[in-house]
């Protein structure tokens, strides 16, 4: 009888093993699939920033980290993108004067988040300003840079 | 070629049809264009924003597909963080 439960407990323990490795294989495989989808992905946005933007627009974000976009409907206004995450600033004249936190609901790779924010300021203003969070700055600062 | 691209997280998915198949009345073309027009409206009815991009030119919003533009590109629903 001892001898059975031995072999019972030895199979269960067997089993459990051949699913652990089964599970940790098909975790492998599904994270060496994600990798891949998000570097593919990455690369597709990068080469649709490549089309959608000027030489220019293209070698400040590559250079500055950020692309700057003029409001269509203030003059002095420019609306800085980060490359990265982080706050759209808002600039009057040179002179940082808020932030914005705004984003698309879904996942998006970072160029099309860049291209995603330049679209709707070029193309629907009011509607994006209207949907961000607006962090004002208290003292608003100059920034060197933004005069070149 | 025209293309419709459509920002995801697969990065965009890019459907393109032929604008002078289209005006000579070529199927192929016809149904091309057709399947970006049903993917237009099914992005702008999730909440996505459509806009039509020129060259050298700022990107101008559209709410309705334009089957003779060159380059649409459309932008999933922005909100406040």
């Amino acid at each position: 009888m001892d001898a059975a439960a031995d072999m019972l407990i030895v199979e269960f323990l067997f089993l459990v093993l051949c699913l652990a490795i089964l599970v940790g294989a098909r975790w492998s495989r599904q994270h060496a699939d994600d990798e891949l989808s998000h570097r593919e992905a990455q690369e597709r946005a990068e080469a649709l920033l490549r089309i959608v933007l000027t030489e220019t627009e293209y070698a400040q974000l590559g250079e500055r980290g950020y692309l700057e976009v003029r409001s269509p409907s203030q003059p002095k206004r420019t609306y800085r993108v980060p490359q990265g995450p982080g706050r759209v600033a808002v600039h009057e004249g040179g002179v940082e004067v808020e932030s914005l936190c705004v984003a698309p609901v879904e996942w998006l790779p970072s160029g099309d988040i860049v291209l995603a924010h330049k679209l709707m300021i070029e193309g629907n203003e009011q509607e994006y300003l209207r949907r961000a969070n607006h962090i004002r700055l208290r003292a608003p600062s100059r920034t060197p840079i933004a005069e070149r | 070629m025209a293309v419709l691209r459509v920002l995801s997280r697969q990065g965009d998915t890019a459907f393109e049809w032929d604008v002078a198949g289209v005006r000579e009345g070529n199927a192929e073309a016809s149904a091309a264009v057709r399947e970006a027009e049903r993917i237009f409206a099914e992005q702008r009815a999730r909440g996505a924003t459509a806009f039509r991009l020129w060259p050298g030119r700022p990107a101008e919003r559209i709410d309705s597909f334009d089957p003779q533009a060159e380059h649409i590109v459309i932008v999933p629903r922005v909100a406040g963080g």
